[in-house]
């Protein structure tokens, strides 16, 4: 498995246009962000268009990566989320209705895979359960599923006001628990 | 909204609905026109991304199918282009096809840039060069589309090192990184939406930089050329 060395080195070598480079970027770094795709657009099709736009960017904007500020799977994992989010936002019709969306994502991994996604998810999963489940629950769904706060609010049936009052006591107690 | 009377928890709520992309367009839109000059919302930002990010750990990796590198290529490099370079013979053809594009463009020109994209917003160049000119480098911006072409004319980094391009605008109290560029010839950067109206009177600055670029976020090696970016 590449060591985050290995992927800042591969980073900076794409930025300086080297392909040999981008393609062992590629191999060490695509499953995980083809699954974030898959998980946020719940769509094959879309997922492998997101994936191509993806690595388009991350070949033009290479440069723009400077270490120290993100570790680079944070660099990687935001521009893939936000792209995924991106594009679920263009497709999505205003009205639709979102429980057509939730087919696949609801299935929660089992205790094993829990648990070792738990290790790896570092301080936010301890903080996440400080928080009431359903709210911790709220925050993962704007990350992981680009649920808007209409949508976070239909799912919980509040205004959507009352759903970004909470939602935002809930962000607040979560930066106060990670920056402990 | 959360609590009034505290502007730092404020902002670290709005930060984390920025990171979440919750804001609805035109607070987003207002939020980054402050990011662009608050560093403080900068760290707020990348901080959430940092921490939010963990939560991708429960997402199970699937590899994708083989045929998408190779489309990513075909996009990045054009047809028939292997990921490590071009086979001589590919260079006729790409040769031809840039011969026919120069003719389309210089028809464009006598028949009135029927063909040429427009550009809706500024162009704004700068010449960085060291006071003895052992190192040039030309860099445009094109404020409509955000594309910095930066052209490496002369000179070369300290062994081991890379050249990172930096925007110090107007007033500014910190140089903001614009990139890591190719040692020799034309790299082309992005310029975000919120960074392109601080070129307008700015100072583009050159400085060496371990590979991959500063690690802090501003120059940490010397200065190697600067130059003064006007609006043509």
């Amino acid at each position: 498995m590449a060591t985050r060395a290995d992927i800042e080195d591969m980073l900076a070598r794409t930025a300086l246009g080297d392909r040999a480079a981008f393609s062992r970027l590629y191999n060490a770094t695509s499953a995980k962000l083809f699954g974030i795709c898959l998980r946020v657009l719940n769509n094959r099709a879309e997922a492998e268009d997101a994936l191509q736009d993806i690595y388009v960017r991350i070949w033009q904007k290479a440069g723009r990566y400077s270490a120290g500020t993100y570790s680079p799977m944070t660099w990687l994992i935001t521009l893939a989320r936000n792209l995924a989010i991106d594009k679920l936002r263009a497709r999505r019709a205003p009205g639709q209705d979102i429980d057509e969306m939730h087919d696949l994502r609801d299935a929660a991994p089992g205790p094993e895979a829990a648990a070792v996604a738990k290790s790896e998810m570092g301080r936010i999963a301890d903080c996440l359960d400080e928080l009431e489940p359903e709210r911790a629950q709220a925050i993962k769904g704007a990350y992981l599923d680009g649920e808007t706060y209409r949508d976070l609010a239909a799912r919980h049936d509040v205004p959507v006001n009352t759903m970004r009052t909470w939602l935002r006591r809930s962000l607040i107690k979560l930066k106060d628990c990670l920056s402990r | 909204m959360s609590d009034p009377t505290d502007p730092d928890r404020d902002d670290a709520a709005l930060a984390a609905e920025f990171a979440l992309h919750l804001l609805e367009p035109g607070e987003r839109a207002a939020f980054e026109e402050r990011l662009a000059v608050e560093p403080h919302l900068q760290a707020l930002v990348r901080q959430w991304d940092a921490d939010l990010a963990g939560l991708a750990a429960e997402v199970p990796p699937v590899a994708p199918p083989r045929r998408l590198k190779k489309a990513i290529d075909k996009r990045l490099h054009g047809p028939g282009i292997g990921p490590d370079g071009t086979p001589l013979w590919m260079r006729w053809r790409v040769g031809i096809g840039a011969a026919l594009l120069a003719l389309l463009v210089g028809l464009a020109v006598l028949f009135g840039d029927v063909l040429a994209p427009v550009p809706d917003g500024p162009v704004y160049r700068a010449e960085l060069a060291a006071e003895d000119r052992a190192l040039v480098v030309l860099a445009s911006l094109d404020a409509a589309t955000g594309v910095l072409a930066v052209d490496h004319v002369q000179g070369a980094p300290p062994p081991g090192r890379v050249l990172e391009l930096w925007l110090i605008a107007e007033g500014a109290a910190a140089p903001v990184s614009l990139g890591v560029f190719a040692d020799e010839g034309a790299t082309r950067l992005t310029v975000p939406a919120s960074l392109r109206p601080q070129f307008e009177g700015g100072t583009l600055a050159v400085s060496d930089e371990p590979p991959g670029g500063s690690p802090t976020g501003t120059p940490t090696g010397s200065v190697l050329a600067t130059g003064a970016v006007t609006r043509l």
